[in-house]
């Protein structure tokens, strides 16, 4: 299989990666790829670079996704059926909405958004980011609006973490647990829960002091309504993911390559049974330039400062050679027992070219050709 | 310079994905104890789930089994991964009336899930197992590990643990998470026993976000120590003689050493806009053929080598 025709089948595909390795911009390549073959395409970012936001024409605080005009996205060729949405994720925006959503009453849900600890807990984004991403990710898929989702996930120094954070949570709002945390006449049980419900009252009580343990429980007792919901959605999240056609690639930078951490991740996707789809090695000299060596310059230098130039020319070209090689030989070792369907595909370099539509899109040919 | 910075209590070390941190980090604590100073190079877990996760600093400084626990890897340098379960339970040993509590606490699943489950309680627990190190002694009453470097968690993440004291004093500001938290910002705030270093590549975008982080942190009133510029790569050309290649290029057209020639510019034009703008020093380091220990090492004796 290619990359060609993962964009073409799938119908969510997950980028995960290290910090800064290229996620979001793959993302967004994959994105216009696979619309301009003719999918409806929602592209869901965190945080892009502010240039990548720019030449997509994205706005911060957008509600809605926001549509690539069809002459940007088609810039070049005849304009095609394919369509492309882009959202940069708000948690804050997804996280009002799953409360308003699964809320039995407006003012329940009222309740919820005004407490402060509801805004403390959104606020802090770690984790957070990863949870929105997972519930953004069900909405849209539950709307059934597009044929494929492309998602971004947050800069983690763990590729995985983006699929933790939900089921730490779902874990967590398992009933029995959750109504230990819960003012005392919501709660129920018999003397074994008393008992660890008044060892848990006290251990908060001498954490967080009594009047922030009475606030935080009268939190949970307000939430708790929304977590079946939450976990239901958390499960079929998980369902969705590890679906046939979902697909995880992992994002990688010839530098932070390292094939330890590269193998670790395909074997933790095995280990929670995600189709792991292969590797966009980003950022690579892998590919030939075709261009002459620099010696051929010597002969038409003309003075000492020339001379030393070609020189110098000469000395970056064996190091890009070197470089080039190493780019090379990693793209075959990520290549190596690949699974069936798997792919391993270099990504340029792409130099300050990503600074419009354009750039996006032959990032997006380049790695769906390669 | 970097005398002044062996004289810290704890030095964090920053930057986004990828840049080098845990090679550097390694290397400052193999020079700080190559100037004679005790180290403790310290790293944050991953997640609670996978404490079998690789960790690239405790393999580069020859740590097999890398745990929560102090474990001394040379003379001079000892190394350890801070686990939020880690803090929580010192925490709770220190805030509950009995010892026993803490522990029957931890073992209740409820709480470990409640503990893992809300963000915040992670990353304070990472913060107060550090706190916790940083204070311990030695029988003379002199601190244990006079000199802490901490590998921080790409940006992201170091960013919300920046954040996070304040988040947690703007809802407990009493109580104990309130006094510890307290007592960490004094620790994390005072410019002449913390100090950040950021590290970063010469590439334009990894310098902007460089200097949005460095202020970033500035809100958080995190001093910054020095910035770091990591990867740079030697300059081959004699004067003039890159002007002069611009005009042979221009005339014969593209040749191979074009993908390497605008690494350099980019580079060269990175160090410039750093060096410029940063409110803080600026150490740079080489771009380096070697990998894993080796590279550690050589790093360190440039360290320790540059001119102070
Ligand atoms: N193929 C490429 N060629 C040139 N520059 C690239 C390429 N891919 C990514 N970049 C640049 O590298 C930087 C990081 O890329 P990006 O934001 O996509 O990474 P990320 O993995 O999403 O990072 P984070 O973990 O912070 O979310 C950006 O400035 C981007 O423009
Ligand atoms: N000065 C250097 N010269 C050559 N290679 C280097 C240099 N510094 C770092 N590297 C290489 O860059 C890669 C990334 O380094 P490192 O793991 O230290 O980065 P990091 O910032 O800690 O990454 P992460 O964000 O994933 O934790 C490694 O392969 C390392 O060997
Ligand atoms: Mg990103
Ligand atoms: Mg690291």
């Amino acid at each position: 299989m290619s990359l060609q025709s993962l964009l073409r089948e799938k119908r969510v595909l997950v980028l995960c990666g290290a910090g800064g390795v290229g996620k979001t911009t793959t993302a967004a390549a994959l994105g216009v790829a696979a619309a301009r073959a003719g999918r409806k395409v929602l592209v869901l970012t965190i945080d892009p670079a502010r240039r990548l936001a720019e030449a997509m024409g994205l706005t911060e605080g957008g509600t809605e996704p926001t549509p690539i005009p069809p002459e940007r996205l088609y810039a070049g060729t005849e304009v095609g059926p394919g369509r492309l949405d882009v959202w940069m994720l708000e948690p804050r925006i997804v996280f009002e909405r799953m409360v308003r959503r699964l809320s039995p009453t407006p003012e329940a849900a009222r309740d919820i958004l005004d407490n402060r600890l509801y805004r403390f807990l959104s606020d802090l984004v770690a984790g957070m980011q990863e949870y929105a991403a997972a519930e953004a990710l069900d909405g849209f898929l539950e709307e059934g609006h597009y044929e494929l989702v492309v998602l971004d996930t947050p800069p983690s120094r763990h590729a995985l973490d983006f699929l933790e954070a939900p089921g730490r949570l779902a874990r967590f709002l398992d009933d029995r647990i959750v109504s230990l945390f819960l003012p005392e006449e919501k709660g129920r049980g018999g003397r074994l829960w008393r008992k660890t419900s008044q060892l848990l009252g006290s251990v908060l009580g001498s954490i967080f002091g009594e009047s922030f343990t009475q606030e935080m429980r009268a939190f949970m007792g307000a939430f708790s309504g929304l977590f079946s919901g939450i976990r239901e959605r958390a499960e079929r999240l998980r369902g969705r993911l590890s679906a046939e056609d979902a697909a995880f690639l992992l994002v990688t930078s010839p530098e932070s390559a390292s094939l330890q951490e590269v193998g670790y991740f395909r074997d933790m996707l095995h280990e929670r049974r995600l189709p792991f789809a292969g590797y966009v090695l980003n950022r690579s000299w892998a590919r030939e330039d075709g261009l002459a060596h620099p010696e051929a310059l010597l002969r038409h230098a003309e003075d000492e400062a020339q001379r030393g130039g070609v020189e110098a020319l000469i000395h970056l070209a064996r190091h890009e050679q070197v470089r080039a090689d190493a780019h090379r030989g990693l793209l075959s070792l990520l290549a190596e027992n690949l699974p069936t369907g798997a792919v391993a595909v270099a990504a340029p370099e792409s130099g300050s070219e990503l600074e419009d539509f354009g750039g996006l899109v032959r990032l997006g040919e380049a790695l769906a050709t390669s | 310079m970097l005398d002044a910075l062996w004289e810290r209590r704890a030095l964090l070390v920053s930057g986004k994905g990828g840049v080098g941190k845990t090679t550097f980090a390694a290397a400052l604590a193999r020079a700080a104890v190559a100037s004679g100073r005790r180290v403790l190079l310290a790293e944050v877990e991953v997640s609670p789930e996978d404490s079998e996760s690789p960790s690239p600093l405790a393999s580069l400084v020859g740590v097999r089994s890398p745990s929560a626990r102090v474990s001394e890897v040379s003379p001079g340098l000892s190394y350890v991964r801070l686990s939020a379960i880690e803090g929580q339970r010192l925490f709770l040993q220190e805030v509950l009336p009995v010892r026993l509590m803490a522990d029957a606490a931890l073992r209740t699943r409820a709480l470990r899930r409640f503990l893992e489950a809300a963000p915040a309680l992670r990353e304070m627990g990472v913060l107060f197992q550090m706190l916790a190190l940083v204070r311990r002694t030695r029988p003379d009453g002199g601190p244990l590990y006079p000199l802490t470097v901490l590998d921080l968690p790409a940006t992201g993440h170091a960013l919300a643990l920046a954040a996070l004291p304040d988040a947690l004093l703007s809802v407990m500001p009493g109580g104990p998470i309130g006094r510890s938290v307290r007592e960490g910002l004094e620790l994390l705030r005072n410019p002449t026993l913390t100090g950040a270093l950021l590290v970063t590549l010469p590439e334009p975008l990894p310098v902007s976000e460089t200097l949005e982080l460095a202020t970033a942190i500035g809100r958080h009133r995190i001093p910054l120590a020095a910035g770091v510029l990591n990867r740079l790569p030697e300059k081959p050309f004699p004067p003039e003689g890159r002007a002069a290649v611009e005009r042979l290029l221009g005339t014969h057209g593209p040749h191979q050493g074009q993908r390497a020639l605008a690494r350099l510019d980019r580079a060269q034009a990175a160090e410039v806009r750093l060096a410029s703008n940063l409110p803080a020093p600026l150490l740079t380091l080489p771009e380096l053929p070697e990998h894993g220990r080796e590279l550690v090492e050589r790093l360190a004796t440039h360290l320790t080598g540059a001119p102070s």
